[in-house]
Parts: C-alpha cells; sequence; structure tokens
C-alpha cells in the first residue's frame, strides 16, 4: 500500500489520465432531457458499460429512459414488518425519494445510468451568496460566521473555483475576530472557539498567500491552545467550554498546519512538573476512551457512536504521528470499519451518521471521509518505522497491523455518487443538501462536495524522506489518485477536486500554509 | 398621530361622509374651504413664502426683471432691493434712504423674503390642525429630554457622592427612577409617533445610563455580514462594554437572557452567562428551572447542555455529601430528560448530558433510570441511543467494571449472571425486529465484555438463517449472517464463514459488498 518515493517527486500528484476501462464520453449529449442532439452512445460504449453493471449488481430495473441497478432503487430484502417510530421515519424518508431514486426527479440532467450531472455552475452561484451580507434571519449565525467563509471557500474551491480574490476581504474579516488572547471567536469581540478558529485557519488557508499567513497571531495562539489543553489529553473548544473529539480534531489540525511548538505554557491546565507533558500527550488515548462497543467513535468518552466524531477521530490520530501506526494502537480497526460500513444504506446509497438513524448528505464527508484514512491504515508497511522516542513522549512499538489491505473499494462509491448527484443536489437555485425535500445550505455544500471528492478519489501513504525539514510533527504524505478500479457511473467533467483526507481543503493549499510555518524562525 | 399621508387621504366632496366622524382626525374645514386655501403646513409656508418674494414668478421662482414692470411697481421694487440689500443700502444718501422706508411702510412689503421649499420632513403633509398638535407633542418630548437631563445629572453627582446644597449627598431615590423609568417610555412613544425612531430597550432603561455600548465595528468590505435587528445590535453593544469590564451582576444576566432568547446558538453568551451565576454565587437550582423552560423551546441547540454540565459541576460538590439531597436532585434531573426525551427521542446532547449526570451523580443504581431507558427501549427498539445508553449504564457502572478498559474489550469484573442477563435480553428484544442492528451490536458488545466466544450464541443466529447455499436458502436478518460468518471464523470453519460473506455481498447485503469482500480477506490473517 505505502508506495516511497523521492524527495524530488514528493509533491502531491493527481494522476487524471484515462484507464483502460473508462471511456471518454462525450460530455452533456448523455443527458436526455436538455440536449438537442440525444444521447447516442455507441452500442459498444453501451454494452460494455452495462454489462458490467450486469455483471455486478444482478438485474437492472428499467425505468423509462435510463437503468438504475434495482440495489438502488428497490427497498431491501429484508424488511422487518414491526413499526416503530424509527422505522416509520425510515420508510417515509425512502418513499419520498422514489423519484430521486428512479432517476425521474425534474430539473437534473440524467446520463444513461440514471446519474444526473453535477450542477457545477449553479452550485457555484450558490456559493458566491452564502458568504454574506446576509439578511436579520441570519443572527442565528452570529456565532459561527467563519464557519460559513470556510464552508463556502472550500466549497467553491472543491468545484474548481479560484478563490483568491478573497483575500484582501477575508484578511480584513479575520482580523476583526481575531483575540488578543489568541484564537477567533464566531465575530469580533467574541471568546475564541477552536471551532471558528479551525474554519479561519482553513479559510486563510484556502486563499492563500503571505498576507494571509500572517494575519495569524501565532504566538497568541499557541498559548490559548495550551490554556484548552486538558490533563486527561483532550481540548476544550474554548476556556470553561466543552471537551470533545471535535475540539481534539480542530486543536491537531491548528497545530499542525500552522507548525505551532508543542511545548506547554507553565498555567497549561496540562502541565506537568517534569515538563514532559506536551499539547499532543494523551490525545490517542483520550480519542480511544471515545470508541463505543458499537465501534464507531462518540463525541465525549461514554456517549452513542457518531460518524461526524468518527471523522475527528481517525483526523486527529491521522496528525499526531504516522496513520498507519496510530490509529491502529488507539483503535479497534475492524470495529470501526463494520460501523462505518454499516452506515451506507441501500437503496439510498447516502451515509447515515449513526445507526437507525437516516441517511443525511453531510455523512458523505463525515463517514465518506473516513474510508480514505483507514484504507491507508490497511495492508502491510513496507518500511516499518524504527522505534524511537516520539513526539507525544512514548515510545514507539513496530506496528502490528497484521489486517488485510482493502479491496478495490470498503464502501460503495457508486452508492454515494448516485446519493449525492441524485439526491443532495437543488436543481433550481444551486447548493447541495441533506436529502430531497431539504433546502441546499453551505454546511451540506461543503461537505456533500468532500464526499463526492472521496468518492472519486483514493488516497495513498508515501513514507517520509530524509531531507523534509524538521518539524514538530513528521508529515505523512498523502498520495492522491483518480479512483478509476470501479466503473464509473458520473461524467468525466463531474468529478471535483481532490481534497487532502485530513484537512478537508486540496494538498496545495495545505502544503503551502504548512512550508511557509516551517520555514519560519520563531512565531 | 395621522400618517404622514394625510393630505392625500381628505375626503373628496362628493364622496360619503366617514362613517366614524369622530375619529379624532382634524376638521375638515380645510378640505371645503377655496381650493386657493393652502391645505397642508408645506403649502402654507410655500404660500407665504411666495408672499413674500411679490416680484418672482411663484411657479419658477424667476425674479422678475423691472423694465417688464409698471412704473409704481417699478419704485416698489427697487424699494425692496435696497431693503433686503444692506451692503447698497448704506451706499445712498441718508435723505434717499428716508425715501424708500417710507415706500416700503406704505406698501406694507415684507422687508425679508421666506425661505422657499421649508424642509418639514413627514410633517410637511400634514394640514394646520394636525400640526398644532405635532407640535405640541414636540414641545412635549423637549421638556421630557430637559427632565431628563437633569436626572442624569442627579444621577451623576450621586455616584460621585456630590454633596447638594444643604450638605447632604445626593440620593436618586426609587420613586425617581420609577418616575425616569416612565418619563423615557413616554419620550421613546413620542420619538417614534415624532420621528418614526424606534429607541432601543437598554437606552431607555435608566440603569444602563453608566453603560457606554460598544458598536460591532465590521472592517470595510467584511465578509459574513449580518444585518442585526435593532434590538439584538443594541444588546450586543452593551453586552461588550459589560464583559470588557468583566462586570458579573444582576443586569448583565437578565441582559444574556434577551439576547440568548435572540440567538441561543451564541456561545460566549451562554459562557459569560455561567461565568456570572458563579461569580454571583446564584442558587444554581433557579437557574436550572429557568434553563428547562429554554431547553424546550430550543430543542436542537447544545450550546444550553454544556451550560446544564457546568451548573452540574458547580452545584455538585455543594450537595455531595447529602445522600438524599443527591438522590433528591438526580431524580429531577432524570425527570426532566424523561420530558425533553419525550420530545426528542434521539437528541445527541441530551443523551450525552445524560450519561455525564450519571457518572458525575454516581446514581448506577437507580432504578428509574436503567426502567425509563427500557421504556424507551419499549417504545422503538430501534432507538439506538437508548441501547448505548443502557450499555454505559451496566458496563461502566464501577459496582463491577474496570476503569480504562475500553468498550470493544473484555472487562474481567463484569460478573456472568449480568452478561446472561443482557445477552437474553437483547435476544428477547432481536426476536421482536431481527433486521434491526441496535439490539445485536449490543449482543455483540455484551459477549465481548463477559469475555464469551461468539460461538455461545451459535444457537440463536442460526434461527434467522436457513439452509444457507441452498435453493431454499433463506435469510431474516443480515445482522445474524454477518454474525454468523465471525462465529464460524472462531471456530475456524473458514469455509462456512466465506459462505456467510458471499452470500452477503451477492444477495442479502449487497451495498456493503466491498467490506464483506475485505472480511474474507481477514480469513487469511490470523
Amino acid at each position: 500500500m505505502s508506495v516511497r518515493i523521492k524527495a524530488s517527486q514528493r509533491r502531491v500528484r493527481a494522476v487524471f489520465q484515462p484507464k483502460t476501462r473508462t471511456t471518454p464520453t462525450a460530455p452533456s449529449s448523455t443527458s436526455p432531457s436538455t440536449s438537442s442532439t440525444p444521447p447516442i452512445p455507441t452500442t459498444q460504449e453501451k454494452s460494455k458499460r452495462q454489462s458490467s453493471k450486469m455483471q455486478r449488481m444482478g438485474r437492472t430495473v428499467d425505468s423509462g429512459p435510463v437503468s438504475v441497478p434495482d440495489l438502488f432503487c428497490q427497498k431491501p430484502v429484508i424488511r422487518d414488518a414491526l413499526e416503530t417510530p424509527t422505522s416509520v421515519t425510515q420508510d417515509e424518508t425512502v418513499e419520498s425519494m422514489v423519484p430521486n431514486l428512479n432517476a425521474r426527479a425534474p430539473r437534473l440532467r440524467y446520463n444513461d445510468l440514471g446519474v444526473p450531472r453535477l450542477e457545477r455552475q449553479k452550485h457555484v452561484n450558490f456559493l458566491q451568496k452564502t458568504m454574506g451580507p446576509f439578511p436579520s434571519q441570519y443572527l442565528h449565525a452570529d456565532a459561527s460566521r467563519p464557519w460559513y467563509l470556510y464552508w463556502s471557500l472550500a466549497g467553491l474551491t472543491m468545484l474548481g473555483e479560484d478563490v483568491s480574490s478573497y483575500r484582501e476581504r477575508l484578511v480584513e474579516t479575520a482580523r476583526a475576530m481575531q483575540n488578543d488572547t489568541g484564537g477567533f471567536g464566531g465575530g469580533g469581540k467574541q471568546t475564541p472557539h477552536l471551532a471558528t478558529t479551525y474554519a479561519i485557519v482553513l479559510s486563510l488557508a484556502l486563499v492563500g498567500g503571505e498576507e494571509a499567513y500572517e494575519a495569524i497571531d501565532r504566538r497568541a495562539m499557541w498559548k490559548w491552545l495550551c490554556a484548552l489543553k486538558q490533563p486527561d489529553g483532550g481540548f476544550q473548544v474554548s476556556v470553561g467550554g466543552e471537551e470533545d473529539v471535535r475540539g481534539a480534531y480542530c486543536a491537531s489540525v491548528i497545530i499542525t498546519l500552522l507548525n505551532i511548538p508543542l511545548d506547554l505554557t507553565t498555567d497549561s491546565p496540562a502541565w506537568t512538573p517534569d515538563g514532559r507533558a506536551n499539547l499532543l500527550s494523551g490525545l490517542g488515548d483520550y480519542v480511544r476512551r471515545c470508541q463505543t462497543y458499537e465501534g464507531g467513535i462518540s463525541g465525549q468518552p461514554n456517549a452513542e457512536a457518531h460518524g461526524a466524531y468518527a471523522f475527528c477521530a481517525l483526523g486527529c490520530l491521522a496528525l499526531i504521528g504516522d496513520p498507519r501506526e496510530v490509529v491502529p494502537r488507539y483503535l479497534d480497526i475492524p470495529r470501526l470499519i463494520a460501523w462505518l460500513s454499516s452506515r451506507q444504506y441501500a437503496p439510498e446509497g447516502g451515509f447515515s451518521g449513526r445507526t437507525n438513524k437516516l441517511v443525511d448528505g453531510c455523512y458523505s464527508h463525515w463517514v465518506g471521509g473516513c474510508f480514505p484514512l483507514i484504507e491507508a491504515c490497511l495492508g502491510p508497511i513496507d518500511d516499518a518505522p524504527s522505534a524511537q522516542p516520539r513526539q507525544d513522549g512514548q515510545t514507539a512499538t513496530t506496528p502490528s497491523i497484521d489486517l488485510p489491505a482493502a479491496p478495490e473499494t470498503l464502501f460503495s462509491r457508486e452508492g454515494l455518487v448516485r446519493y449525492i448527484l441524485g439526491c443532495c443536489q437543488n436543481p433550481e437555485k444551486g447548493g447541495l443538501r441533506d436529502k430531497p425535500g431539504k433546502g441546499p445550505d453551505p454546511y451540506h455544500s461543503c461537505y456533500v462536495l468532500a464526499g463526492l471528492s472521496s468518492a472519486q478519489h483514493q488516497w495513498q501513504l508515501a513514507s517520509r524522506g530524509e531531507d523534509e525539514p524538521s518539524a514538530a510533527i513528521d508529515d505523512p504524505v498523502w498520495l492522491v489518485l483518480r479512483h478509476l478500479d470501479d466503473v464509473r457511473v458520473y461524467e468525466q467533467e463531474d468529478v471535483v477536486r481532490a481534497i487532502h483526507p485530513v484537512y478537508a481543503i486540496p494538498h496545495k493549499h495545505q502544503q503551502d500554509m504548512r512550508s511557509y510555518f516551517l520555514a519560519k524562525e520563531g512565531f | 398621530m395621522p400618517p404622514k399621508g394625510k393630505a392625500a387621504q381628505k375626503p373628496k366632496a362628493n364622496d360619503p361622509p366617514p362613517a366614524q366622524p369622530q375619529t379624532q382626525q382634524p376638521p375638515a374645514t380645510q378640505a371645503t374651504t377655496s381650493p386657493t386655501t393652502p391645505t397642508t403646513i408645506a403649502a402654507r409656508s410655500a404660500a407665504f413664502a411666495s408672499e413674500s418674494r411679490p416680484f418672482e414668478s411663484p411657479t419658477t421662482s424667476k425674479p422678475t426683471s423691472i423694465s417688464s414692470l409698471p412704473r409704481d411697481a417699478q419704485a416698489t421694487w427697487t424699494a425692496l432691493r435696497f431693503a433686503r440689500s444692506p451692503a447698497s443700502r448704506n451706499r445712498l444718501p441718508l435723505k434717499v434712504q428716508r425715501e424708500y422706508w417710507k415706500l416700503i411702510n406704505e406698501s406694507s412689503l415684507p422687508i425679508r423674503a421666506l425661505r422657499k421649499n421649508y424642509d418639514y420632513g413627514a410633517a410637511g403633509s400634514y394640514d394646520l390642525a394636525t400640526y398644532e398638535a405635532w407640535r405640541e407633542k414636540r414641545t412635549l418630548l423637549t421638556c421630557l429630554e430637559v427632565q431628563s437631563r437633569a436626572f442624569r445629572e442627579r444621577r451623576e453627582r450621586e455616584r460621585e457622592g456630590v454633596r447638594d446644597i444643604s450638605g447632604d449627598k445626593v440620593v436618586v431615590t426609587g420613586e425617581e427612577m420609577d418616575e425616569e423609568r416612565e418619563r423615557r417610555k413616554e419620550m421613546a412613544g413620542l420619538k417614534r409617533e415624532l420621528y418614526g425612531v424606534l429607541g432601543g430597550q437598554l437606552e431607555g432603561d435608566p440603569e444602563w445610563d453608566d453603560v457606554v455600548p460598544i458598536a460591532q465595528e465590521e472592517p470595510e468590505g467584511a465578509l459574513a455580514t449580518i444585518s442585526y435587528p435593532g434590538e439584538y445590535a443594541e444588546a450586543m453593544g452593551y453586552l461588550r462594554a459589560v464583559m470588557i469590564k468583566k462586570e458579573y451582576s444582576a443586569r448583565c444576566l437578565r441582559l444574556t437572557e434577551t439576547i440568548i432568547e435572540m440567538n441561543p446558538a451564541h456561545y460566549t453568551m451562554w459562557l459569560y452567562r455561567a461565568a456570572i451565576l458563579f461569580a454571583m454565587k446564584l442558587p444554581i437550582p433557579d437557574e436550572i428551572e429557568w434553563l428547562n423552560e429554554v431547553s424546550l423551546e430550543h430543542l436542537k441547540n447544545y450550546q444550553i447542555w454544556h451550560h446544564r454540565h457546568l451548573l452540574v459541576d458547580n452545584y455538585y460538590p455543594t450537595i455531595a455529601n447529602d445522600a438524599e439531597a443527591v438522590k433528591a436532585f438526580g431524580a429531577s434531573e432524570i425527570a426532566f430528560l424523561k420530558q425533553i426525551l419525550a420530545e426528542d427521542t434521539k437528541n445527541y446532547h441530551v443523551w450525552s448530558y445524560r450519561s455525564y449526570l450519571v457518572e458525575k451523580l454516581g446514581i448506577w443504581d437507580v432504578p428509574e433510570e436503567l426502567s425509563s431507558i427500557e421504556g424507551m427501549i419499549n417504545d422503538d427498539v430501534r432507538n439506538n441511543s437508548a441501547w448505548s445508553h443502557r450499555f454505559f449504564l451496566i458496563f461502566s457502572n464501577p459496582a463491577h467494571s474496570t476503569k480504562g478498559v475500553a468498550a470493544t474489550e473484555r472487562d474481567p469484573a463484569v460478573p456472568a449472571a449480568l452478561v446472561d442477563r443482557e445477552v437474553a435480553y437483547s435476544q428477547e428484544k432481536i426476536a421482536l425486529a431481527p433486521q434491526n442492528q441496535s439490539p445485536w451490536n449490543y449482543l455483540r458488545g455484551v459477549l465481548v465484555k463477559g469475555g464469551r466466544k461468539l460461538g455461545s450464541v451459535e444457537d440463536f443466529v442460526q434461527g434467522f438463517v436457513h439452509e444457507l447455499g441452498t435453493e431454499s436458502e433463506d435469510v431474516t436478518s443480515s445482522h445474524a449472517l454477518d454474525l454468523l460468518a465471525e462465529i464460524y471464523a472462531e471456530k475456524g470453519d473458514k469455509s462456512q464463514a466465506e459462505l456467510c460473506l458471499r452470500r452477503l455481498a451477492e444477495k442479502w447485503d449487497r451495498i456493503r459488498s466491498g467490506y464483506w469482500e475485505w472480511r474474507k480477506k481477514c480469513l487469511d490473517t490470523p
């Protein structure tokens, strides 16, 4: 699984050349409803696509001009007779999706496999408006304005837009939200919070440039992070705020992206007189306490397994060391995979956040985004890291991954793509959503697109070379490739930009920011 | 007060008279007078202005040239020019000046020209009577403002400890405060009527006179700005001012409440509120009572639950030594949690709080807690939150669990009888709806905790899988087939395990075929 690459090549590569099985298709001519020229796939091409489909999926159900595999439009084979509120809601939800599942939703442009086109331009238009100015009905968003910026900028970036033109305005906005004592709040003079700080830092990475990076007061940030660090390894989201896995993930992202020194200030709640504790100590153990009997991860110890926290937990672990070594050490991977895999439902194709809850587009990222991380951790390690003292103060042990490498894919990419393109697009005003019948919003737009990115790409871990500049934390190198081994049900033009599996922004933006701070002396 | 469009609304001559002639509207006298009489105050001013400018065309406002005037009018024209331009006046000999003044006196010409287009604002369209009433109100407002200013000065003196003429310290009585409050209300009402200005709640409250609000400053071109409603913007302005001063007082507590009502997601507000409560040592049960109402109003909000968490952290140490008090507090909390979970049975933050509460208060063995969870599972056997809480309640109980053992690991401290009971419980619930994953996850979790072999439930699991791999194959639960694959693997029966996984991928749970594929590969790994 792991690939060793030379330092000169150690740039993340996106390999987009078509492979044997993918046949280039005519662009929008495959949409039967809007194109003046009817779709004319060559018989050869069509039969090729169909036959591979038939092989894999069994029957297909003919629904007019397009054919949708029965798996994605028929009720599941096993259904219980007992009705409870949960089953009633589940049935109603699937019922409400019937036109979408059968490729008959109005105003979507379907290809001959019953998968709609990505309404790229409409989503761009939508996300350009979700950075304000907002009318007074948006009052409830007053404490989460940085999120609107991150969701919109990340969504636009994944759609292929260049957002650097927002730099100046973003820098000004961010400055007004920065607190003298470190971190960013939801708005001017609000208490700084890890979630809003995470959103601002990533937004600044997305617009890029020295001016954006220099807007961050890293010294104050470091002191503030030390104040949030708890003796049990976790982080409070704000001074006096709650402590949860989300905070642990946001803090790890901020620490690594900004290359924050790991030493604790003496007034940190986690400071120990022996000076051994640092910003990352105990983080793995904290995350471990959040894995539940179901295999998933809860927000804080003793709660229910939840998709959003699974991503945060994995992301956090993937940042504090080599994921192939750290993730298996703290988590029961087979149980986690079993739970993650159970989140995907048929016929919907999308993911739910918890056992017996409904699918929701946002879990395309929270759950879907766990698979690249997990897949990269499976399989034998070519070059086992030597035992040496690690950054969190413990001694590394030889990794004991005796789990087989992932097959072609651990989840149904086709199912996820069908759900995203067929159920999560608002075909009128653009923007993406939870499910049909719900309104689009920037939150869902961002995470649905991130999920699409996960379904369309695959990631591999390469080992770090020796000539890498020394950093507080070693950088595992994530290689991204187009996922081409499956039958591609979406159009070539509908590929979105690949994102870094942990930082959820494109690799280039992550690398540029991190390199900038790695090269910087002192604060 | 009549609205500004008054003049346009006046009844026409042949309209039927209004049904309610006493509708406090000004008498219709103006409406019936001759058309040349001005009907609005603006029109009257315009008429006056034009009267004061005899040598201007009333329509074009252009001055009339002297040559176009008759002879006698030419003399008046010159006289007026003289009277209205002091510079030219002084250049004339006194005798000539006297002549001019005489002429002006005789013709009773206005010495000054009135301003044209005098701006009354909205009041311009009022008829004369209405305008009079309006002016009266304006005068009243001015008087009130003078009184209010006097009050503020008195308060200022009180704060500074100034003594009055008799040598006593200035004291503002409660009566005076009430009067001022009334006065401010009246002033706000008048301002609204006169100018359409909506006065702020806090600006009108003398209690906040000493605070200078800090307005939100947004840089030029800021992103994601919100057009705040006036009330919110005002409250936030005062809040910023008191937060900077770290003021912990009753008025600040009320202010947080006002803002929370408008925007319960404002985490800064909740943290500040908690700080006020603890600094002032206010009774926590009162706050919890208030919070209950807010929680029911905002079911999806999660800041509320962290606030509650902080309250309990603060309150518990004060009752920790009183077992009865802890029990009573636990019971009231559980009662409220029941109420809120009835509204939203899977609310993540409520359940998270619940597990925190159980651990904090040590109410593991309170029978109501377990029975309430059982009740919820009976209501909806698919409620996974309830199953999760049950697992926590039983397997994290310090009486029979080992601290630090992961949830997915065996715990030797768990008694066998407990494992038996929980296995039986989950099996009973599986029987109700075999495709329900919650009790299957629970069952597996219990077996692992108890260190049992998965094979110990093989007979039960086989009950959901019939004649696997044959023509008449039938499976009533894919989760049973999943567990069966693990049981076979545990026994070392690789081919049967493979068969289970293959049938899951082919028929019974196809969406997860990639996963079943991986599980097959796992069979080859020891």
